[in-house]
Order: structure tokens, then sequence, then C-alpha cells
């Protein structure tokens, strides 16, 4: 194609779908595959370049500049990831993230990062040897050899505070060398050298799932109230960018070849990978104790655990049995992140939350698929008697709860399959994939337009903004509701009054084998003993994972691991303590061993 | 009152990622929406799944397309909004997305513009779907490319009808000469299509209609004869109707006539032509008479027909004239006379006769009264 003749103008041809553009003696455009005549003449774009400045000198001076121009200038694949990380940071911050956030933390990690990985602000960086060969071709030896050259640029870089120290830190290190010897299959300099076996294995480097476990820790270390589940599920809604984050890099940045592994992602990585990978990366930058989780932090259990009792429309008053389990299991002391200490893994804040709920409601209904049924026959009768009492119902609140659960559900079904995964600016790996994925992006964008237009709705609905709640309860007649709110309703059938505290009006209360296995021999019984447990306990379970975005077996391994700190630490307690009378079992030989009874 | 498969949203296959869990969902989905006819959602649905092209898996974009590309047009079908112009660029669209299905894809294409009555069109992507290369050719490429050449023969005649139409009403130079080029063009394709061995029934009668037109019987007998008689054509009877019909029009010889109806009564001895057969043999050979007669009996649909039976009638008025009549009706009815009587003469068909067709029963009666002047 005439770039300079057609000035860039890359429509499609509509008879042939090319897009091979020439123009003829008369000045007009032509399709070079198919001789098809289009209406644009050559008069048009003269104009065009003019009205625009710089396109204009362009295109008069040609040759040299304008080729500098496309090939962009050479970067490395951590400016990528530092660029990548911005975005997040300052998504974050739209999101209402305090702002030191970025700068004071985010920041810091990076470059605590860059420089446990050896990829600046040290004296022997990863990449030595390739660089020093480079230098000796171009003429360019300084005295000072290339290692402090980029040291020293980062630490005059790390002087300058604010934005600018952002966007400049990548702009001084690609100054050095220039002889255009560029690697070819990739648009960065190393992503050659970043891909070998050798860097692999030591699993140093920055990946995409890893800007995020960057991102949790900063925002743990910061005390904000976005857990690990909120954080991926605005990844996922799209409010943080990740898939196609590359897209916002500068036009000089070029991207292809084997920046394409690097950059690229199709999956969204899952809870349990990025807990390992935030765990992990704490270890690797060796940080100290986090600052503590007080009770006045939103992560804290007490008042996580209010939030999600909100989210999941049970009654205020359950919170106060949610405090007494968490004091009872001695949650204080392991709610503080400290990486060195391998006996305190990083904490599952919201699961954490979500298996107090579901040990306080077991606590108070027991959750056999018989004993809640009665209790609740037990309040709707206090109810009729009494028109204006409001006993908290259990039958009432699964039906309301389970209905919008199925909606929710579907939902978020219909979400996954309409998600758009491939982005705007394809990534090719090799030069002659390029133009076979080009054409593909174009075609696949036409079907996209000519179904649109036969769809009921033409234009993508409008995406909703950022919320913590996925589900919300209020008063009859609102516009938009899930359900009435059953939040005020109190627990008067489910408790009796025994001298000066409360009880739960059921006596019993009963857990599976609560021995831990091997952290390394065995993964997750979830799957075996799934169809032993009782159907409303494992309906319990899905509902807080599907609120958090787990998988069922994660909330149930954290449901045993509290269990066996509040129980476990009741054999240690003198009698009179309000706890349940843990009684044998009656109903329990139906499951095959899988009850433990305790004594008081 | 708990389902246990109500809330299992944590099934993934494992090892895939996100991107083709998205895709796998989508396709489920718009399997439903095409179950329940909803067809705008569907077409929603495609909006998010044409994001499969891109694919980078091997091979996966192909099979892709082809989803695309089937689901697509069911969809236009049956949507009260699409216009031809829809499917015009759907069409191009799809055209581009596989180099595998190129061909099929541009005959759907001008099949869809023929049954619209576009005929320059539909000719026009045939044309270019004739000059398109690429690669080696397969085996299934050269089928289509027959078939694609074919049908453009097809439409030149097709062409040629409406430029006949007009012509008729004045005599315009131009137009002539344009219907005789049309002409031209579609006996070259129409001749090359003939010579492969294959069912081309309304080729052949687009192409005799035109060498009929242009008055060269001696040609169109020719090619008749070469389509009923080629022993590499596949046995086809509407050739031998075909030749008959167009014998009979041009008043060829008896002899010749028969000749081919007996052909046609071995490939189909129930064939409506048989009457006709029959009542040309009538003048000759009143034993293959009877014979054609009995055969076509034997069949359910011609079972009541009344004109058959008075054939049958007549011809055993005149054979019992004959000597050695007896012997004739013996070989004839050779292998029938176990269950022959009893088929045609059941008390319940009677009954029927009686109630429907009064006359079918006289004959019927004078036929076994013939056959068995004993039993009554």
């Amino acid at each position: 194609m005439d770039e300079e003749q057609t000035g860039g103008y890359s429509d499609i041809c509509g008879q042939c779908g090319e897009v091979n553009w020439g123009v003829s003696d008369e000045g007009r455009f032509y399709c070079r595959s198919c001789h098809n005549v289009i209406e644009r003449t050559k008069e048009v774009v003269d104009t065009n370049t003019f009205m625009v400045g710089t396109s204009r000198v362009s295109s008069i001076s040609k040759g040299t500049r304008r080729k500098k121009l496309e090939q962009g200038r050479e970067w490395m694949v951590c400016e990528g990831f530092q660029f990548i990380l911005k975005h997040q940071a300052e998504a974050l911050l739209a999101m209402g993230v305090c702002p030191q956030f970025k700068d004071d933390v985010l920041c810091q990690f990076w470059r605590m990062y860059l420089q446990k990985s050896r990829q600046a602000y040290t004296k022997n960086p990863v990449h030595d040897g390739k660089f020093r060969l480079r230098s000796q071709g171009s003429g360019e030896s300084d005295s000072a050899p290339e290692s402090s050259v980029m040291s020293d640029s980062m630490m005059s870089a790390s002087e300058t505070d604010g934005d600018g120290d952002w966007a400049s830190g990548g702009g001084s290190v690609s100054g050095h060398t220039s002889d255009g010897a560029s690697s070819v299959c990739s648009g960065s300099i190393d992503a050659v050298s970043y891909l070998t076996p050798r860097q692999r294995r030591s699993q140093g480097l920055m990946s995409m799932p890893k800007t995020l476990a960057l991102c949790h820790l900063a925002l743990l270390w910061a005390r904000e109230a976005i857990t690990l589940a909120d954080l991926l599920r605005f990844v996922n809604e799209g409010h943080i960018p990740y898939v196609n984050a590359y897209e916002d890099f500068p036009e000089e940045m070029k991207l292809y070849g084997r920046d394409s592994l690097i950059f690229r992602v199709e999956s969204i990585p899952s809870y349990s990978h990025l807990h390992k990978e935030a765990q992990a990366l704490a270890v690797f930058l060796e940080l100290p104790l986090f600052p503590p989780i007080t009770l006045d932090c939103l992560l804290h259990p007490s008042l996580l655990t209010l939030r999600y009792l909100t989210e999941a429309n049970l009654p205020d008053e359950l919170h106060d049995w949610v405090c007494r389990i968490m004091e009872k299991a001695g949650m204080e002391s392991s709610v503080t992140f400290e990486p060195m200490r391998s006996r305190s893994p990083l904490p599952h804040y919201d699961v954490q939350a979500a298996a107090l709920i579901i040990i306080a409601m077991k606590l108070l209904f027991k959750l056999d698929d018989h004993t809640e049924w009665d209790l609740s026959n037990d309040a709707s009768d206090k109810n009729k008697e009494n028109p204006d009492g409001n006993s908290f119902n259990l039958r009432w609140w699964y039906r309301t709860m389970q209905t919008a659960l199925t909606t929710a559900a579907r939902r978020q079904q219909d979400n996954i399959a309409r998600k758009h995964w491939k982005p705007q600016k394809p990534l090719y790996t090799s030069k002659k994939d390029k133009s076979v994925v080009l054409k593909r992006r174009r075609i696949a964008e036409q079907l996209q337009l000519s179904f649109q237009k036969l769809s009921s709705s033409p234009v993508a609905p409008p995406s909703t903004p950022p919320s913590s709640f996925c589900f919300r309860w209020g008063e009859e007649g609102e516009e938009v509701w899930d359900g009435p709110s059953l939040h005020h309703l109190t627990l008067d059938s489910s408790v009796r009054q025994r001298g000066a505290s409360l009880q739960p009006a059921n006596p019993e209360y009963w857990h599976p084998a609560l021995r831990a296995c091997k952290p390394r021999f065995c993964k997750s019984h979830y799957a075996e003993v799934e169809v032993t447990l009782p159907r409303m306990y494992v309906w319990l379970l899905d509902l807080f994972s599907f609120l958090l975005g787990v998988k069922p077996g994660c909330v149930y391994e954290e449901v045993l691991k509290v269990e066996r700190r509040f129980l476990g630490s009741s054999k240690s307690q003198p009698r009179a303590r309000a706890t349940p009378r843990k009684t044998q079992p009656k109903k329990l030989h139906k499951r095959k061993q899988t009850s433990k009874t305790c004594s008081r | 009152m708990f389902s246990k498969g109500g809330l299992q949203l944590h099934i993934n296959t494992p090892r895939e990622t996100g991107f083709h869990k998205t895709t796998r969902n989508c396709l489920q989905h718009i399997r439903e929406v095409l179950l329940h006819h909803r067809w705008q959602d569907a077409a929603e649905y495609m909006a998010s799944y044409s994001q499969t092209l891109e694919d980078t898996t091997a091979n996966m974009p192909q099979l892709y397309a082809e989803i695309i590309w089937r689901i697509g047009t069911e969809i236009l079908h049956h949507h009260p909004n699409s216009t031809l112009e829809d499917y015009n660029s759907f069409y191009e669209r799809v055209k581009h997305s596989g180099v595998k299905h190129y061909l099929k894809v541009c005959l759907e294409h001008s099949f869809h513009l023929l049954v619209n009555g576009q005929f320059e069109d539909a000719k026009l992507q045939l044309s270019i779907a004739e000059s398109w290369r690429y690669g080696k050719q397969s085996a299934g490429q050269s089928q289509r490319i027959r078939l694609i050449q074919a049908y453009s023969g097809f439409l030149d005649y097709f062409i040629w009808c409406d430029k006949k139409a007009t012509a008729s009403n004045e005599y315009d130079a131009a137009v002539n000469q344009e219907m005789h080029s049309y002409f031209r063009q579609s006996s070259v394709n129409l001749k090359e299509i003939m010579k492969l061995p294959g069912v081309w029934d309304p080729f052949v009668l687009s192409y005799i209609d035109m060498l009929e037109f242009y008055n060269d019987h001696e040609g169109a007998v020719k090619v008749l004869n070469d389509y009923a008689y080629d022993d590499s054509f596949p046995p086809n009877p509407n050739a031998h109707v075909y030749l008959y019909r167009y014998m009979k029009k041009q008043n060829h010889p008896l002899k010749k006539l028969l000749k081919v109806l007996k052909i046609l009564h071995t490939l189909v001895p129930s064939h409506e032509l048989m009457p006709e057969y029959c009542s040309l043999l009538n003048e000759g050979d009143l034993q293959k008479a009877l014979g054609v007669v009995l055969d076509l009996l034997d069949y359910s649909s011609w079972r009541s027909n009344l004109d058959v039976w008075n054939h049958l009638m007549n011809i055993i008025k005149r054979l019992r004239m004959k000597k050695q009549w007896l012997k004739i009706f013996a070989e004839e009815m050779g292998y029938r006379k176990d269950w022959w009587l009893a088929i045609h003469f059941s008390t319940f068909q009677a009954r029927k006769d009686s109630a429907e067709n009064r006359e079918l029963l006289e004959v019927k009666s004078f036929v076994v009264g013939a056959f068995c002047p004993h039993c009554k």
C-alpha cells in the first residue's frame, strides 16, 4: 500500500475486504486487490494534512523522521509493568482509596521490587551481560558501565516527586543505547531474556497476576477496605485495568512478538492463585510487620462481618454473636500480617469473616436440615400471635435470599458470556502473523456491528459503577431492590435468656472432623465431604462463595480453621462460660465418621 | 426445596482460560436462545461471540467461522427485520473469515440471491467465485467449482429468459444481441457440466429449452440421448421421461417412443406414463400391454384407478378373441395367481367400491367374471 500517497487511509474495501489502496492518475482512490474505485480523492487527503500541522511537516520530510516514529523508542518490560501499575493505582484512587496509596505505598513497593529482582536501583542488574555487548558496538561507551548509568538514572528519577516520577523513570533508561539493534522479535528490549527458562525458574519476575498481588499487598499496608475478593470483582467488571491493560501504553512503546507472551492475558486469576502470589511476593520483598489492623479499620473482622451481614440480609443482632465467637477464637492475634513469620500466613480476611458468620448461624440454628425449620416454625407462630413482632424467620430469609441469588447468578453467567476479551489493537507474535491477525480483527469487528444492528439493543448497556455490595435490600416500592430488608428483625425466637447472658435456643452444635491435614499432602477434601453435609449448610457455603467469588471448598476450609480455634480453645476454659452445651449429636450416625464429640 | 444443581457456579473445565470459558458459555446461551426462537437475543449474543474469530489457538478460528456462518444465516432467516442488505453484507464478511469455506459461502450467497429473484447479482457473485484461487485445489474444492460453473450456466439461462420476455415485445437489436450472448455463455457452461456423471435435471431442461428456441432439434435429441443412455451416469428415470416428451413433441416415430418407454417401464413400473405406454402398445403387442397393466395394478397407488381397470377390461376383451389366450393369461399371471384375486376382490374392497365408485365395481366384476367364470 502506498502510504505516502494515501496518507495512511486504512478503511476496508467494500468489495474484497482488503486494505490495499492506491491513487490513480486522476487522484481517485482505488483498491489494488479488486480495482474498486471509491469516492475519496487525493485533494481531500491534502486538506487534512494541511489542517493537522505536524503531519504535514512529516509528509514533506518523510524518510527517517517518520520511520523513527513508527519504530518507536526502546523500552524494557519493567517499564511496561510500571505503566500498568500506575493505571491500576489511578483506577483505585478514582474508587476512593486514599491518595497516599499510590505514591507512598505502591510506588515504594514497586521500587523495592525492582531492587530485589535486580532490574534497577542496583549495582549488578539482571541484564548485565547483554548491554555490555551492545555498548561496544555503539561507540557510546562512556566511562561508567551500563549498570551505574542505569542505577544513577533511576536514583535521579527517584528524587523527583509525584507523577513525573512514573513517566520519566522509563525514559531515562532507554536513552543509553540506540544503535538500532533492538531485538527484532519483540517491541521491548528484553522480552526474550525475560522469558528464558532461568529467569522463569527464579520466579522473581513480574507477571500480570503479580501486578494484582502487589496492589493487594499495598492496599493491605494502607489498611484500605478493599479485600482481595473485592479486587478480583472490580477486575472482572472492568473497573481496574487488567485485561488488555497494555492498550494504554503511550504511542512510542510498540508491542509485538514476544511481548505478547508477557502482556496478553486471557484469564483472570482465581482468588487462591492470587493469594499465593501475594504471599510469595511479600516474602520476596522481605516486608516487615504490616501496620496493625485495629478495630477502627474496615478490614478488621468485626467491621468486615458487619458488612457481610448487611450484604446477606441477616439481622444486625447476629453481629453480637459473631463478636463473641471472634473473641472466643482469639482472632485478634492473627489479624495482622507478618510475612517473615512462617507461622502466620497472609490471612484471608474476607473468607474468614464469612466463616465467622457461618459459625454464628450454625450456633443459633444448628443447620442440620431439621432444627432450623423447627425454629422457623416457632418464629412464624410467634409473629402470628403478636402482629407487631418481628422475629427473624429463617425460612422467610431463605426464600428471599434464594430468589435474589438465582437472579444474580443468572446475571453473572450472562456477563461471563458477553465479556469482551479481545483488544482493539491486537498483538501478534511474529511479522507474518500480523496481516492475518489484523484481518481477523477487522472481520470480527464488522460481524459484531452487523449482529448488533439486528439485536434489540444496538448500544451496549451502560456499565454499572463499582460498588461494594452485590445486593440491595430495602423497603418495598424502591426502584432497584433485590428483596425486603431483614436487618431490623430480632432473634428473640432463637435465643433464650439464661442467667446474665443470652444463649442460643438450639442446644447442639455439630462439626466435621477438625484435625488439619498436612499442608503438602492433601488439598481440600470438600468434594468428598460435600455429599454428607446437610443441604442447608451446603447452600450457605454456596451463598458466601458466590458473594466472594471463591470456591465453596475454600469457605469450607476456612470454617474448619476457625472452628479449630473456636472449639479447641474451649477445652482450656472453665465451665461457666456462655457456650452452648455440647452433647453427643443424635442425628450424626448418617454421616460417615465426620463428626466428633467435644466434651465441655 | 433445594436443587443440587441450582448453585453450581464454579464449574470450570480444568485449565480453561477465561476467554474460552466466556466463549463456551456464550455458545450455550446462544443455543438456548435459538431453541426458544428469541432471534434478537441471539443476535446480541452473536455480537459477543464474534471475538472467537481472533482466537490464537491453532485451527480453531476455522471452526468458529463456520459456526458463526451457520448460526448467523439461521438468525437472518427468522429475524423479523432482516433485509437483503443485511444478508449481503453478512455473506461478504463471512466469506473472508475463513479460507476453506469461501466457495461454499459464495454458492450459498448466490442461491439466496437467486431465490429472491436477483439474477444479475447472483451471477456476479458466481463469477467472482470462479476467478478465486487459493493454494492447491483439493478434491472438495474442485467439486464446488464444478457446481459453481453449473449454476453459472443456470443463471445465464434465467437471465436469457428475462431477455427473451422483453425482446418478444419489440424487436430490439441490442437486447437480442445480449440474449444470444447469454445463450452462448450458458451453453458453454452447461455442456461442460453435462459431461460429468450426475443428476442434472433442471440444467438439462433449461438447456433443452434454449436449444428448442433456436430450433436445434438434433442437438437437443443428442443431449437427451446422452443424458439418458450414458452408462456412467446414475440411472435416472427422469432422463427417459424428458426424452420421451421431447420426442413426442417432435413427432418421432412410434417405434422409438416405445423403445424409450420400455426402458422406463423396467426402471419404474408404476410411473404415471405407463397407462400411455399401455395404450400405445394396444395397437401392437397385446401380451406386453397386459404385462404392463398387471404390473401397474400391483402398486397400491393404481389399484383403484378406473382408467387402468378399463385398460385391463379392453385388453381382456380383445385377447379373448384370439386363440391361446389362456396360455397368454397364464404366462402373465404366472407368479401372481396365489394372491392376485384376494388382493383385488376382497369383500371390504367391494363394499368400498360400491359406496364410492360404482363404475369401478362393474369393471372389476367383469374382469373377475372373465378370469374365473366358475366362482362368482
